[in-house]
């Protein structure tokens, strides 16, 4: 009995290592998103949420492989049954106050509703009593090694975090592409047309302070005679688009999309690409296209 | 790489206008002239912008309707009913009353016309914007643009016509929705008594999607034998009391079917859900 309890804890301690280190690459891949969807809870505001995002990153991906190597495992499994603890107080509180968006456990790509969230969490904390009841004394032979081992994926996962935003990997973890259709990307019922012409497609976060200057050039680009027709797509709320248009009155329209439909898109924004015959035929990721960008991608 | 721009004489046109005789080119000129005389040539088109809506004196007048110009920066609120219309300027922010001969209604349908430039002297308010909500005095009311999920929501059971009446971003997506017609003919040919029962919200912007085309499609079909019950659910319907509850409803909106006093199932309320074909499906698969 107590072996199958042994083999059953090390499972369980195998098993979260790699469901939280899963979890923390996952994250760390936008991690703008998270400390977003961290700030949604109201309980931090949004500068303390960018803070605490990659923190949290780093702490998640140090006690997964804490779990996976034997560093400390009880202590391990018992940092992370407290921090699942906190995950489902929280959700559980979200619930209460009418939230229904996805806590962004799992990163910006995989969305469930928060009693998902709760009965997954639940799960887990049971693997981490398990292996935190039938671990015993047991931990790595190689104790050096394994702290070693730990202390890198702190510094590793901490840096991936902080580093993530910066790295061109954009076309690996979003649905943009060149050629995808805006069916596919579920953007079509909002271009002129059904994108079956040509629109230059501006992904913009209304509240930045440079969505002003973005409007302005978007404006100017949108009275080129030539030119494509602009239309922005906002994961801004309704009333942040109503205050962005009293303010700014753009001459192009803005919708805005739910934001878990839109999120599949960018990593950051502002984020620009031309459709042209309902298809995706160039992407500016770097810098806003200037009329002449446009006015060659037609002729090209 | 970029093509060379061709010069005027690749164009194949052998001669310019230059060696056209002067009997072409006067009568060419005055008719020119004559067409860019008209006075509504500077008109500007407004059309009906139902994102937003239009309070008066903290009430919503049905017939209020918010217009976005095709001039930049301009709007134009309309109120039959207080027989006025107000020229919203943000870049000057005022607004500016309009006499009724400055203001044309077109035959299709959103869309009015609006005598530009203002003749001066035309009464003017200050504007103020408050984030999301633009407001104004004018000599007799108190005016406030605002998103329309932002209006206070309809809260528990309403009828398909009174929505339709009070809501016209419901009202006007409806009428824009062209339902599969041979799904509706099913639907509404079917003899099953059905009773339909959503939960919807009119603070919510996935409901202000889906609903409108959902409401056509049981307004299209009509059928006697199917029973539509429409519930507007408050914000934190979670912890408000009302028939949302022990519903197992977590969003929204919910769109359940009953058959023979049983629950059997929800109709998938996603954005790209086609509702007459999926109740058509429904309506079929039952025995």
């Amino acid at each position: 009995m107590v072996k199958v309890l042994s083999y059953a804890a090390h499972a369980a301690r195998l098993a979260l290592g790699f469901i939280f280190l899963a979890a923390g690459v996952l994250k760390s891949l936008d991690v703008a998103e998270f400390a977003h969807q961290t700030a949604g809870y109201g309980l931090i505001g949004p500068g303390l949420a960018a803070l605490a995002a990659p923190l949290l990153i780093g702490l998640e991906g140090t006690l997964a492989v804490a779990l996976i190597v034997g560093w400390r495992p009880r202590a391990a499994a018992v940092a992370i049954g407290g921090l699942l603890v906190l995950f489902i107080a929280l959700e559980a509180w979200g619930m209460a106050q009418g939230r229904t968006e996805s806590c962004g456990c799992f990163g910006a790509y995989v969305q469930r509703t928060p009693a998902q969230v709760i009965l997954e969490d639940t799960v887990f904390l049971a693997l981490a009593v398990l292996a935190w009841a039938g671990l015993g004394p047991w931990a790595a032979r190689r104790r050096r090694l394994a702290a070693g081992c730990m202390a890198g994926a702190a510094i590793f996962s901490l840096g991936f975090a902080l580093a993530s935003p910066h790295l061109p990997i954009d076309t690996l973890v979003t649905r943009l592409r060149v050629g995808r259709t805006a069916e596919e990307l579920e953007i079509a019922r909002y271009l002129p047309d059904r994108g079956q012409g040509r629109a230059l497609v501006a992904l913009l976060d209304l509240t930045s302070p440079d969505a002003k200057a973005a409007s302005e050039a978007l404006n100017v680009l949108h009275e080129t005679p030539g030119a494509p027709a602009v239309i922005a797509l906002t994961p801004s709320t309704e009333q942040e688009e109503a205050a962005f248009m009293w303010e700014s009155y753009p001459a192009f329209e803005i919708h805005p999309v739910d934001r878990a439909t839109l999120k599949r898109l960018y990593r950051r924004l502002p984020l620009y690409f031309l459709v042209s015959n309902g298809r995706v035929a160039r992407i500016f990721r770097l810098a806003r296209p200037t009329a002449a960008d446009l006015l060659s991608s037609e002729a090209s | 790489m970029n093509k060379p721009t061709p010069r005027r004489s690749d164009c194949g046109h052998r001669d310019g206008p230059a060696r056209l005789p002067a009997y072409v080119i006067i009568p060419a000129l005055l008719a020119a002239l004559l067409l860019a005389a008209p006075a509504d040539a500077s008109d500007m088109v407004c059309r009906a912008n139902y994102d937003f809506c239009v309070e008066v004196d903290g009430k919503y007048p049905p017939d209020a309707t918010f217009f976005t110009a095709d001039v930049r920066g301009k709007f134009l609120v309309d109120i039959p009913s207080n027989g006025s219309g107000l020229l919203i300027d943000l870049p000057a922010r005022k607004a500016v009353a309009l006499t009724s001969d400055l203001i044309a209604r077109d035959q299709a349908p959103g869309i009015m016309k609006v005598k530009n430039p203002i003749p001066a002297g035309a009464a003017s308010y200050a504007l103020s914007i408050e984030g999301p909500v633009l407001r104004f005095q004018t000599d007799t009311s108190k005016v406030r643009v605002l998103k329309v999920l932002d209006r206070p929501p309809v809260v528990g059971p309403i009828t398909l016509d009174a929505l339709f009446s009070d809501r016209a971003e419901y009202r006007e997506a409806a009428r824009l929705y062209n339902p599969e017609k041979t799904a509706i003919d099913s639907i509404r040919q079917s003899k099953k008594t059905l009773e339909v029962e959503a939960f919807f919200a009119t603070w919510c912007q996935h409901c202000k999607i889906y609903m409108p085309r959902f409401l056509r499609v049981m307004k299209d079909a009509s059928n006697p034998n199917i029973k539509l019950t429409l519930i507007g659910v408050p914000k934190n319907f979670g912890l408000e009391k009302g028939p949302w509850e022990g519903k197992g409803i977590q969003s929204i909106p919910v769109i359940t079917v009953r058959y023979q006093g049983k629950d059997v199932t929800r109709l998938g309320t996603h954005e790209t859900a086609i509702p007459e074909a999926e109740l058509a499906g429904i309506i079929s698969a039952l025995r």
